[in-house]
């Protein structure tokens, strides 16, 4: 059978799928959960949609980032496991990084096209890598609540909110800065170009509301268009 | 049950079941067609991979949780993207609502941006899989080129809205940041470990800045 066939094949989209109805099943859950939960610690319903529709505007412009990775994994391993490893664990980029090492491991050109052992070798390796994540996240998170309030009543409360908002900070300039250190000119203006976007509309323009829940979406559109309309 | 109870029952379900559905399609091509790998070509590739990326696994699920919270990490690393797609999310819906990270009001309002993220970018990525073949190359160059630019942009415009809260702090961290990468990529450092070290600087400055303003509240009173 055609290696392509089978990489398309209807079985494969059902069995690829069962990972994004558990991920989409899961959101959909939790979703219900905290809605419930934002009633009984009295967030107004308008509050509470506000931020919803912020996420989901927030949301939009990082979703279309994979979309030339989308392009490039499925002329390798098929449609089914694109869509079904870009709905779970792990980035696209990190996907194309796996498919890359397992075809190194076994000796093979991925320009040339998988043929079907090393086929099922990238779905392992994406398999194995996943588990990784999957594994610790079923293994500590449970705890990391109970180190956070831990934490709480043994040290100062206010040190502890300082602390948890400091590695957030420090977690996006991490993010920001591994796309910066390069020092690439495109990518610099792009981040200056949102980042001020983004100043200005949560300072000068804060009173606005409606503003304050696409100021992500708008400092976004306004950094990649500014940016490929400045060096293409 | 209290919500997180039922954030822990839930979230550690889902992700058990996730860890076997993960397998499925891996097992059915290899034995329905006869390609299974060899157990030393798995241990093989499982080496490489933890080479690569163990590191990751650990430190990230760590690192992400203070603005995920622990529904968002069961959200959030089940659906992956946490970085580029669920924190954005996760850290706008608490903005917006006014809640802090960390706290538990901060948790459920994550928890609400982080799903919403995943209802986002499952359908944006359902329909690209589908129809991205025949529509993406339709787009005008200007378009898809600008599509490069998309992560500065984000992180940017974040970065700037978190650090402005503790200017000094947020900007020797970025440089520091800077300084790491720049430096450690040239020593092959591995990437999970300048991570953690650029964490470590954020709260280092911080706690340094935030005894200077006890100590001044202190002699002011």
């Amino acid at each position: 059978m055609d290696v392509t066939a089978i990489m398309t094949s209807p079985m494969l989209w059902i069995l690829s799928g069962i990972m994004v109805v558990a991920s989409v099943s899961q959101a959909i859950v939790f979703f219900k959960e905290s809605i419930k939960e934002c009633k009984n610690l009295g967030i107004s319903k308008e509050r509470y949609t506000a931020g919803i529709r912020s996420a989901c505007i927030t949301s939009l412009g990082p979703s279309l980032s994979p979309v030339v990775s989308v392009l490039a994994l499925m002329a390798v391993v098929g449609a089914p496991t694109t869509w079904m490893r870009l709905c779970d664990v792990g980035a696209a980029r990190t996907e194309l990084g796996v498919v890359a090492i397992v075809a190194n491991i076994l000796g093979v050109d991925t320009a040339n096209g998988l043929d079907l052992a090393s086929f099922d070798g990238a779905l392992w390796g994406m398999a194995l890598n996943n588990i990784g994540w999957l594994l610790i996240t079923f293994a500590l998170t449970h705890k990391m609540s109970g180190i956070v309030s831990w934490m709480d009543q043994k040290y100062d409360p206010k040190w502890i909110k300082a602390l948890l908002a400091a590695s957030t900070m420090a977690m996006f300039a991490y993010l920001l800065s591994n796309q910066l250190y390069t020092f690439d000119i495109k990518k610099w203006t792009a981040a200056l170009v949102s980042g001020g976007v983004m100043l200005v509309m949560t300072t000068l323009l804060k009173k606005h509301k409606r503003l304050q829940e696409v100021a992500l979406g708008v400092s976004l559109i306004c950094g990649i268009l500014i940016t490929q309309a400045i060096h293409g | 049950m209290t919500f997180d109870q039922k954030v822990i029952r839930n979230g550690r379900i889902t992700v058990g079941i996730a860890c076997i559905a993960n397998f499925v399609p891996a097992l059915y091509v290899g034995l329905k067609y006869g390609v299974q790998p060899s157990i030393s070509v798995l241990l093989q590739l499982y080496g490489a991979l933890a080479a690569t990326y163990g590191i990751t696994w650990i430190i990230q699920p760590i690192a992400y949780y203070p603005t995920m919270g622990a529904a968002g990490s069961y959200i959030g690393w089940l659906a992956g993207s946490c970085g580029d797609i669920r924190m954005p999310a996760a850290a706008m819906a608490q903005k917006i609502v006014g809640v802090e990270p960390g706290t538990h009001e901060g948790d459920v309002i994550g928890t609400l941006g982080v799903a919403c993220s995943v209802f986002v970018s499952a359908s944006l990525i359902t329909l690209f899989v589908i129809i991205g073949n025949q529509v993406i190359p339709m787009l005008p160059s200007f378009i898809t080129g600008s599509f490069s630019y998309i992560l500065p942009s984000l992180f940017g415009a974040i970065f700037v809205d978190n650090a402005r809260k503790n200017l000094k702090a947020g900007l020797f961290t970025f440089v520091a940041g800077i300084a790491l990468l720049y430096f450690g990529k040239k020593i092959g450092m591995n990437s999970a470990i300048i991570n953690i070290l650029v964490i470590a600087v954020g709260i280092g400055v911080s706690r340094v800045l935030y005894v200077q303003n006890k100590n001044k509240e202190a002699a002011a009173k």
